[in-house]
């Protein structure tokens, strides 16, 4: 035993109880991260619990609780229905509960907004409902006639949207004539003009056939009873999706996760969101990745080719290279303040005065947008390229170089045939390490052009196709804006922490991917000789 | 070989060197320009006031004596009023603009006797009869047929007071506040100050009667009455003595006027020449008969009572201050004496920004109301038009990083408080508290990740079982990718709740993870010892350690209710703040140290691995060999041969603390207050610019502060990751890995 002290095997021992910690922390992030992401989509059981002074509340069970100051546990409901009660949760009590119970018919509907309700159906299309199950029956099928008609109205607010855009461009046409100094009477602007005049004629008998259908549709109606008996009269198209969680078997609700989940990936958000899907968001951090690595890439390699390569060793090449290693580490707040200073207000600035001066006060591209985020992303990322793509060039041996040059190889032929090939996977590594960082990285964009909502992607099927100059959305700052910027924090969490799920799976996804490479080309080239 | 073929080979590998040398310098070099452009842009922050003169021109024809002057908000309308109430215009050139308006005399009223400027270009005229006119002069503009702006001129009368019975004012003053009330000051020949004030009173029902009230100012020293000024209300009187008597009177209540303050201003009696308000009407500046200006404002004492104090002290001229103008933009002061000096100062930075001069004693002088143009008569009647670029006043190093005495505050403090609802604001932007923030911030969270981070990297590297080490390493390096916005949400909504309902857990599972480790090692030795322990592998404690922790943690989240009632009676907040006086902030330095912590590790502890895995495996052999233990071997040979990338690893993951934007953001609460109670939160420098550049105006002096705090945190990261790459590359060279 002395033995064990004087050898100082406490010491050891608590090296090893820091990396556990260590460890731990990372395993209790992740799995707080997953607990409270896998579980939101998960129909649960909706009870109703009888109190003691007689009133009854519906609602999931969100948590247990003990009480603050005093005894016994306390219960989180979810009561949902915002527009009957204005708040979505409940505490109650553990010991005024009198009776908990799980009825059946009760009916969860996910709404176009004021959240979900809770309650059973009353009346569907002015008929009193009898039977619940016949109701339930009834309803789903309403619901699934009235998808069809749904996608009619989103055909033709495609085609507004479309309408929309060709008069917007015809108008910046004029306006653009005018200010070359045309007058009004010009032969090209009145052409113009009546054109752009039948287009806004077609555009408004195509809105008041859009609004005829929809004021149509919406007076189908039905109404729903809350369990204290107060009725809700709604239309039958704000239903997004209706349920009935107690009486749902396991592959029902396996199915109902998986619409969810689809619908998280595929779908507009809804009610400022925090509920419907992540689409715009995750399309603008892919496309945010994906021009941000056709600026980095490229450059990031051609800088690291000519350091480790071209140039000669010496103290120029040292002090470039330390601050090189010196630009990953500078905070990602300060290339945001950079690219909006430069990018922004620069050369963005300048843009506008000389390719759009028309529209101006109303700035193109002097104000953020997915091309300046990306600029910024894309410095923030050229040292990790640089670093990795050095680190692969510099771990290949230099006989494989001499010897390529002894056979009479170019240094062009060497680079291209033999370095780049053999570097691969190394530079493989710090493209996607960038990626990963720049998915993840939310503080330069807040400053140089993401949004909460983007009425409209970066790419779609208007000329000209890509719109560099739009704001966009970014998983990352959608983390920060509900969680942090919404009027009902509570009710966003579970959205919240769906977001933060798909954002840490992807950046470790990508990120674990790198490493894997790198350690497998680090024994490739460090063991083998040659 | 074809000649051709190899012709073009070399051409193309020459042209490949010329691309490549040039492309990747020109990459190098415009990533280092960063630095460069975002320092460019505070450059106007130091830069001095700008002015340049104009026009210089005679304005005051046939001896005509000019009593005031006066420019427009577009400096394109200089003017002067003249004793005989005339009001000339000039075009900015000089060359008399015509269109002369007239300040009617009241009947029985000659010549004006004195002039006094109040805001807005409102004049209230003496006349020798002793009857005072208040009139406005205004430019109300509009737009023409094609679209340019056309200014006309008016002169509007706002109010008109009888004489005083007591006989013809040496000098008198007139405020009106709204259309309720209206205020005259008026000093006698005989040095009494009287005052009317004509109120309009509206009662319940709608009705308003006119109440007229005369008094007298109590309190008078007996000294002759130098200068008096009345703020922009008319509810507050201040006057100086020939002997330096300062005295402050409270005319809010109608028909009450009371001493607030009567003190010797300066220790040698000089004599008062001027008094002025600052913008915002809080600030007194006065200037003396040596030239001297300084401003003076209210401050409690220790009875609680406001008295008057000399808080700043402003560039002195050689001669008497003869007249002050206070900007109605910002908290700038432009003081004349009597040699023609012309001084512009600011006061919160107490910088002096211009120095003018006329060829003649300044007799009156205006300031254009955006602060870009100043108009001045000298007494020979020459006029002087001067166009000034003053962007950024406020700002000096000393308002930057030092104490600064701010209105309506008791003390100097720092302060960072860029906006308010009221235009008349004094900008309190000291970086002091921000920078503290940062550091206090850093601090927290570097001692929490350090030693768990080092003391990991050394366990990984050096006791840990070679095939789990091979999983650790990249686990710790995958760990590095979470974004930080995910830590920071997590640490703020996840984390923060949780902690505030248990803080003495926390305490006590400090107190109970080493005596549980403790436990847990003697329990190991224990069975080690016995013949079926002995075949279990070495390397892999920190997995044993593993269910130890939890259950540490475990019991002190249990034990920490019963902790809290048996300590803190039950609510450890409350025991907090009514024991220690701190609050508990539910975003506090113990959830940075965690979250940002956290955020650091993997850095750190990569860095440090990778060094001491790099040592030579013969030094560790031979240590071993000669007999020493692991513990010692690890202690004595290895950490020392390590410690260069130790310590880089340090700096780098300090440099990234520093930076780090998201989790302090998210889970600091973003109060700038300097305290270092670990209950707190704070404001660092980068979640200051993330909060605030939205809201800047592009160019404007709170714009180039961000950018400013941008170049402290380049400076700072700058500095860690240069030492700690200079530290590494030479490791690099000792141990020549790469």
């Amino acid at each position: 035993m002395n033995d064990f002290w004087r050898k100082g095997e406490p010491y050891i021992w608590t090296t090893a109880a820091a990396l556990a910690t260590t460890l731990l922390l990372a395993a209790v992030l992740i799995v707080v991260v997953l607990v409270n992401g896998l579980g939101v989509f998960w129909p649960s059981r909706v009870a109703v619990a009888e109190l003691q002074d007689g009133t009854r509340v519906m609602g999931e069970i969100i948590r247990h609780e003990a009480i603050f100051d005093g005894e016994g546990q306390r219960v989180q409901f979810k009561i949902g229905n915002r527009d009957l009660y204005g708040l979505d949760f409940r505490w109650v009590n553990e010991a005024d509960i009198n009776r908990m119970s799980y009825p059946d018919d009760v009916i969860v509907l996910e709404r176009q907004e004021h959240g979900n309700f809770y309650g059973t159906l009353a009346n569907l299309e002015g008929r009193t409902v009898t039977s619940p199950a016949q109701g339930w029956a009834e309803l789903r099928q309403r619901l699934r006639q009235l998808a069809g008609e749904q996608d009619r109205i989103a055909e033709m607010s495609g085609k507004l949207a479309d309408l929309n855009g060709q008069v917007a461009r015809l108008r910046l046409r004029e306006r653009k004539l005018l200010y070359r100094g045309l007058t009004a009477e010009d032969a090209r602007v009145a052409e113009l003009q009546t054109r752009r005049e039948t287009l806004e004629r077609r555009f408004h008998e195509l809105a008041d056939q859009q609004s005829d259908l929809i004021s149509s549709l919406r007076e189908r109606t039905a109404t729903f009873v809350d369990v204290s008996g107060n009725e809700r009269e709604m239309p039958l198209v704000d239903i997004v999706r209706p349920y009935q969680p107690n009486r749902m078997s396991l592959p029902a609700k396996v199915a109902h996760y998986a619409g969810k989940l689809w619908e998280l990936l595929s779908d507009e958000p809804r009610e400022s969101n925090t509920e419907g899907g992540l689409f715009p968001a995750i399309f603008g951090t892919v496309m945010l990745i994906f021009v941000m690595s056709l600026f980095s890439f490229p450059l990031g390699v051609l800088a690291a080719i000519y350091l480790r390569e071209y140039a000669k060793e010496g103290v120029i090449v040292r002090m470039v290279r330390i601050a090189v290693n010196n630009l990953a580490g500078i905070p990602s707040i300060v290339y945001g303040i950079f690219g909006l200073a430069f990018f922004v207000y620069g050369i963005g600035g300048s843009i506008d005065q000389l390719f759009f001066p028309e529209r101006l006060p109303d700035p193109t591209f002097g104000t953020g947008g997915i091309l300046w985020a990306s600029l910024t992303l894309s410095l923030l990322t050229v040292p990790v390229v640089i670093v990795a793509t050095e680190e692969a060039l510099g771990a290949i041996p230099n006989g494989v170089r001499e010897g390529s040059l002894a056979l009479g190889a170019t240094k062009l032929q060497t680079l291209t045939r033999i370095l780049l090939p053999m570097a691969s996977p190394g530079i493989m590594t710090g493209l996607i390490l960038a990626m990963a960082r720049a998915a993840g990285e939310v503080a330069p964009l807040m400053i140089t052009g993401v949004v909460k909502l983007a009425p409209s992607l970066p790419l779609d099927g208007q000329f000209p196709f890509l719109h560099l100059d739009r704001k966009f959305m970014h998983l990352g700052f959608h983390i920060y804006d509900i969680g942090f910027q919404s009027p009902n924090v509570e009710a966003a969490k579970p959205m919240v922490f769906v977001t933060t799920l798909l954002l840490v799976l992807i950046v470790l996804v990508m990120s674990s991917v790198a490493i894997r490479l790198r350690n497998k080309m680090k024994k490739r080239y460090t063991y083998s000789t040659f | 070989m074809n000649k051709k073929i190899l012709k073009r080979i070399q051409r193309r590998d020459r042209i490949a060197r010329y691309v490549i040398t040039v492309g990747g310098m020109a990459v190098i070099f415009s990533v280092l320009l960063i630095l460069f452009l975002i320092a460019r842009v505070t450059v106007p922050l130091f830069q001095p006031a700008v002015a340049e003169r104009v026009a210089r021109f005679p304005v005051a024809d046939q001896g005509a004596t000019v009593m005031a002057a006066g420019l427009d908000e577009y400096r394109e309308s200089p003017f002067v009023v003249d004793a005989g109430g005339r009001v000339q215009f000039f075009a900015p050139g000089g060359q008399p603009a015509g269109g002369e308006l007239l300040l009617a005399p009241p009947v029985g009223a000659g010549r004006i006797l004195a002039v006094d400027s109040g805001e807005e270009l409102t004049f209230g005229a003496l006349w020798d009869n002793g009857s005072m006119t208040l009139d406005q002069v205004r430019f109300p503009s509009g737009f023409d047929a094609e679209g340019r702006r056309v200014q006309s001129r008016e002169v509007a009368r706002l109010a008109s007071l009888p004489p005083l019975e007591q006989g013809v004012p040496k000098q008198a003053l007139v405020r009106r506040d709204g259309e309720e009330r209206l205020t005259q000051v008026a000093l006698l020949a005989d040095n009494r100050l009287l005052i009317r004030q004509l109120v309009t009173e509206t009662d319940l029902f709608g009705d308003s009667r006119e109440a007229t009230h005369l008094l007298e100012a109590t309190g008078l020293p007996g000294e002759p009455i130098t200068a008096m000024v009345l703020d922009t209300t008319g509810k507050n009187l201040y006057a100086g003595t020939g002997r330096g008597t300062l005295l402050h009177w409270d005319l809010s209540e109608a028909g009450a006027v009371e001493l607030l303050d009567r003190l010797p201003a300066f220790p040698d009696g000089r004599a008062i020449t001027s008094l002025a308000l600052i913008f915002g009407d809080i600030s007194l500046a006065v200037g003396d008969d040596r030239g001297g200006v300084a401003t003076w404002f209210g401050v409690r004492d220790g009875e609680g009572v406001k008295r008057l104090q000399r808080i700043h002290v402003l560039s002195g001229h050689r001669r008497a201050v003869a007249g002050m103008i206070p900007s109605r933009r910002d908290k700038s002061l432009i003081s004349f004496d009597a040699a023609g000096q012309l001084h512009m100062d600011h006061m919160t930075s107490e910088r002096h920004l211009l120095t003018l001069s006329s060829e003649a004693p300044l007799r009156a002088g205006s300031l254009a109301p955006r602060g870009d143009g100043l108009f001045a008569v000298d007494a020979a009647g020459t006029g002087y038009l001067w166009k000034l670029r003053n962007p950024h006043p406020e700002v000096s190093w000393r308002t930057l990083f030092g104490k600064v005495w701010y209105e309506n505050y008791d003390q100097p403090r720092y302060v960072w408080q860029s906006s308010a609802a009221t235009e008349d604001f004094e900008p309190k932007k000291s970086l002091t508290p921000l920078i503290f923030g940062t550091l206090k911030g850093t601090f927290y969270a570097m001692l929490f990740a350090v030693p768990l981070a080092l003391l990991g990297a050394i366990y990984t590297s050096q006791f840990g079982n070679a095939r789990l080490r091979g999983m650790i390493k990249p686990t710790v390096e995958v760990m590095a990718a979470i974004p930080s916005v995910v830590i920071g949400f997590l640490a703020a909504l996840w984390f923060a709740p949780l902690l505030e309902r248990s803080v003495p857990a926390l305490f006590l599972g400090l107190l109970l993870v080493p005596v549980f480790l403790l436990a847990a090692m003697v329990l190991w030795q224990g069975v080690r010892n016995r013949p079926l322990g002995k075949q279990l592998d070495r390397g892999v404690e920190f997995l044993l350690l593993m269910p130890v922790l939890v259950l540490a943690v475990a019991t002190a989240i249990t034990l920490g209710p019963m902790v809290e009632n048996w300590l803190f009676d039950g609510n450890f907040k409350l025991w907090l703040f009514h024991e220690a006086g701190v609050r508990y902030d539910s975003r506090n330095c113990i959830v940075i140290a965690f979250a940002l912590g956290f955020a650091v590790i993997p850095i750190i502890y990569t860095i440090a691995e990778d060094a001491l895995s790099n040592v030579p495996q013969s030094l560790k052999a031979a240590s071993l060999a000669l007999g020493a233990s692991r513990w010692q071997t690890v202690w004595r040979v290895i950490l020392p041969s390590a410690s260069p990338g130790i310590f880089a690893g340090t700096m780098i993951g300090f440099g990234r603390a520093i930076g780090e934007t998201m989790i302090v953001l998210m889970a600091t609460g973003n109060t700038p207050i300097m305290d270092w109670s670990i209950f707190n939160g704070m404001r660092p420098l980068s979640a200051n610019i993330a909060v605030e550049i939205p809201e800047a105006p592009v160019g404007g002096t709170l714009y180039r502060i961000l950018f400013l705090s941008a170049v402290i945190l380049f400076t700072m990261t700058f500095i860690l990751n240069t030492a700690a790459e200079l530290v590494r590359q030479r490791l690099r060279k000792k141990y020549g890995r790469f």
